[in-house]
């Protein structure tokens, strides 16, 4: 690393959680050990697996983004895209920029996303006329001559990951850099990490980051019950996300959406910023073993670029999935860089997995015990996994000991990505 | 001006035109085409029937038992296949001498394609004879029973990047980013910055992708991008041509090793060129089409310029990003225009999209390794079905033959879906 680095802090928050749509309500619902998780609404979820989730109660982009041109771009957006534009112009509110206020060509996005799912209806008619006699089968044959005109024109771009990003450049005209990183859980974390590289290379001085993800959409909640590891506990949805609990029995899905204004520390001083945190420490690597070794050797990256020791680091906000195998696998690593003392917290236990969006509204938890100065409690890790030997912070609110909080996310196959963030003490 | 220099030390690719970077370099100088009727699926009565597809591809020609990975899409499949090629022509498969921690991933590379039948079927049964409503709880009773869990898990983009770090064991830092058609261009452009900055030894990057199936097809026919010359599949993809009617949809992927320089000494590795320049920004226009006046495409190249410390005349080719659309030739012959001025008419440009079709999310990649084989041999590749000029285009594209000329720097641009540009500028390595 490069020993003239330009510093990098956060000047602006945006989260749309199922327990709060603006920092100050999001963070006291979770030092409230508020629960996000119900019964799914937007559909009758009978069928599924995992019938609760953590949808967010209302959301109304009309309220934040009032300009009638921009307003016309929402029927060319899925939800997801929607919630990742309204995040962005939240953070970039909180951070008191305006268009016109910055050089739009040093200024850049980055989102993490994940697959969007097409809604329904949108591809129901065009399924229906091109169906073979009443048992269903399809015909391709009459969907290319007739079921596609039963597509709206625009379908293909209301559903393409790097629409966040896009919607984000065109509406709050950054012109820089643009990059969507479509890492399942890991996404929002490297794309905050890349664009905190091209602020430290000089080539931007502000970046909206961030990370965008709702699968309250019946494809998405039929595709993920095939494949991931969901909770059975339907009965009692506000205990079903269980991290690093003896009994966990797998994620609920969530919906969030969580941005970042990051600037260059002496243009944020420039404009008289308030700093919430500084960026001190990023990697990323790929734990093939899937033992938490390399997982390990990443964080311990992370703090050595950030120039912190493991001891000063106040907590680990965990990936947390309560599935069999990821819990353990983390708390491995967390155990081998940290020892058995170090608090570890999880918030999907609140608010549900929202796979790309879960480093962006995770780590905007942590900033906000940071700035607060004190650290909300894990929800549900009621029976200590010992599996799982590491220090999960269940016990109330306690004050924020130590300078540096490390986030830290994963997928399933290995990619990790590890945030160093530190306290601003001006 | 840049403290570590990134050189590239092998290459592979899986395309319309061939199964390796030679075929895939010597086809595009005979300006064969790989255009033809879509055998993916029936596609018959769509607008567009036909696309550029990859012809006889056996992942079991590429890699051993080949059945772990018969859920996964043709995307992670080409990708598999294309990164062997690479890490074996540089001499990093299986070479343990190298600390696999400091080899890294970056991909831009698509999602598998759905499950068309199941998923329309599920979606026929929920919808009323009369209307457009989809009824969910129908919806996930067939749909629940129909899908498989394993494809549907292998559609996640994730996977692809995953799976190609896990088979060959590379163990440093994995991304994959979605930047539509500049995917791969950016996962290149980024993967240099990635070892610039010391993260990693050598990056494996690239990208793979098809969107040769029927949600595809429909997509983007219904945006009007794809061509429809269907009576004449191999005349279609005619950028640059006053009678463009669009893009041909193609597919395949293709790999470059981008490795530090003396790490790519000390082991004594060959290297084909050298990375010197990468430029990124956002036209922050509109989601449907690209700047007029190519805004962002201008900002895009110059910034790779100035990224590699060169002058425009420093430039001797462009493989154009070309789609064939009216809009973007258009637009991208006014950027280089506006970059380049009077040099600009001296200047050849090219489009290998006349002969691959469009790879989306692998094009970028594929004609940066044109550029590299360019190079390499003193032959630009040509724009093939170039007949009639158009007078908003009126450079030289090197119209229908291949032609020789001493390149030693080439400038690669893609230009994707909502504004995304991205530039490359490639070297003959001198040391």
């Amino acid at each position: 690393m490069a020993a003239a680095a330009r510093r990098v802090v956060f000047t602006g928050l945006g989260v749309l959680t199922p327990i709060g749509s603006d920092p100050d309500t999001y963070f006291a619902a979770l030092c409230d050990r508020k629960s996000g998780i119900r019964r799914l609404t937007f559909a009758d979820p009978s069928a599924l697996i995992c019938q609760v989730g953590g949808e967010l109660p209302e959301f109304k982009p009309n309220t934040v983004i009032t300009n009638k041109e921009h307003r016309k771009a929402f029927k060319m957006m899925a939800r997801t895209v929607q919630m990742g534009l309204v995040a962005a112009t939240m953070a970039f509110r909180d951070a008191r920029l305006e268009i016109g206020q910055i050089d739009p060509d040093r200024a850049g996005v980055e989102f993490g996303a994940g697959m969007i799912a097409s809604e329904l209806d949108d591809l129901g008619r065009a399924s229906r006329v091109s169906m073979v006699g009443t048992d269903g089968a399809v015909s391709l044959g009459l969907w290319g001559e007739r079921g596609i005109k039963d597509v709206p024109p625009l379908w293909m771009l209301k559903y393409l990951p790097n629409m966040p990003s896009c919607h984000v450049s065109i509406t709050l005209d950054l012109r820089g850099p643009s990059n969507t990183i479509t890492a399942s859980d890991a996404a929002s974390l490297l794309a905050l990490g890349e664009a905190y590289r091209i602020l430290q290379r000089d080539v931007a001085d502000v970046f909206v980051v961030g990370g965008t993800e709702s699968k309250m959409n019946p494809l998405s909640q039929a595709r993920h019950n095939l494949f991931q590891q969901l909770s059975r506990r339907t009965d009692d949805p506000s205990k079903a996300h269980r991290p690093f609990d003896r009994d966990r029995d797998g994620s609920v899905l969530g919906e969030a959406a969580g941005s970042f204004v990051l600037e260059e520390l002496e243009h944020a001083k420039k404009r008289g910023s308030r700093i919430y945190a500084e960026l001190v420490g990023y990697a990323c690597g790929f734990d093939r073993a899937r033992d938490g070794l390399v997982m390990a050797k990443i964080i311990r990256t992370a703090l050595h670029r950030a120039g912190a020791k493991a001891d000063e680091v106040d907590h680990v906000n965990a990936q947390g999935l309560a599935t069999d195998r990821s819990d353990p696998w983390e708390a491995k690593a967390i155990r081998d860089v940290f020892g058995p003392k170090t608090p570890v917290w999880a918030i999907k236990g609140n608010i549900g997995s929202a796979g790309a969006a879960a480093g962006a509204v995770e780590l905007a938890a942590s900033i906000l015990a940071l700035s607060h100065g004190k650290l909300p409690p894990t929800l549900n890790c009621e029976n200590r996994d010992p599996e799982c030997p590491i220090q999960v912070h269940i016990d109330g609110v306690r004050a924020v000991a130590k300078p540096y909080a490390v986030k830290l996310n994963f997928t399933d196959k290995g990619q990790v990505g590890v945030v160093v963030v530190k306290r601003w003490e001006g | 001006m840049h403290s570590r220099r990134v050189v590239i030390t092998g290459m592979g690719a899986i395309t319309p035109l061939g199964h390796s970077v030679q075929e895939l370099y010597a086809n595009q100088l005979e300006g064969k085409s790989g255009a033809g009727p879509i055998f993916r699926f029936d596609g018959h009565t769509f607008p567009t029937n036909f696309a550029s597809q990859v012809k006889d591809f056996d992942l079991a020609k590429h890699i051993r038992e080949p059945g772990r990975f018969k859920e996964s899409g043709l995307n992670t499949k080409f990708a598999l296949a294309a990164a062997k090629q690479a890490l074996a022509d540089a001499n990093l498969l299986d070479n343990a001498k190298v600390d696999r921690t400091t080899l890294g991933v970056y991909l831009g590379s698509g999602e598998g394609s759905h499950d068309f039948p199941n998923l329309t079927v599920s979606l026929a049964l929920a919808c009323p004879a009369d209307g457009f409503k989809v009824d969910p709880t129908e919806f996930y009773k067939h749909s629940l029973h129909s899908f498989g869990a394993a494809h549907e898990y292998e559609m996640e983009m994730h996977t692809t990047s995953g799976h190609v770090a896990a088979e060959y064991d590379l163990q440093g830092p994995n991304y994959t980013c979605q930047t539509a058609c500049a995917a791969s261009g950016q996962a290149v452009g980024e993967a240099l910055e990635l070892i610039r900055r010391g993260e990693a030894e050598a990056v494996l990057t690239g990208g793979s992708h098809s969107m040769i199936h029927p949600f595809g097809v429909t997509g983007f026919n219904l945006l009007t991008t794809l061509s429809m010359r269907n009576d004449e599949p191999t005349k279609a993809s005619r950028p640059f041509d006053l009678n463009r009617d669009g893009f041909v949809l193609g597919e395949g992927a293709g790999m470059v090793m981008l490795e530090e320089l003396q790490h790519a000494r000390k082991r004594k590795a060959r290297i084909y060129a050298e990375l010197i320049g990468y430029g990124t920004t956002a036209d922050a226009y509109r989601v449907t089409d690209s700047h007029p006046e190519g805004r962002g495409a201008i900002a895009c190249i110059k910034w790779a310029l100035k990224d590699a410390g060169l002058q425009p005349t420093d430039i001797d080719y462009v493989n154009a990003h070309g789609t064939s659309t009216q809009v973007n030739d258009r637009a991208e012959t006014i950027a280089i225009k506006d970059v380049f001025g009077e040099y600009a008419y001296k200047l050849p440009v090219s489009s290998s999209k006349s002969m691959l079709g469009h790879l989306i999310c692998a094009a970028g990649v594929v004609e940066l390794i044109t550029c590299v084989e360019t190079i390499r041999n003193g032959v630009m590749v040509p724009t093939i079905n170039y007949e009639t000029p158009d007078p908003d285009c009126d450079l030289d594209y090197v119209p229908n033959r291949a032609r020789e000329k001493k390149v030693s720097r080439a400038l690669s641009n893609s230009f994707g879906f909502g504004g995304q540009n991205v530039s490359l500028i490639v070297s003959r390595f001198v040391d």
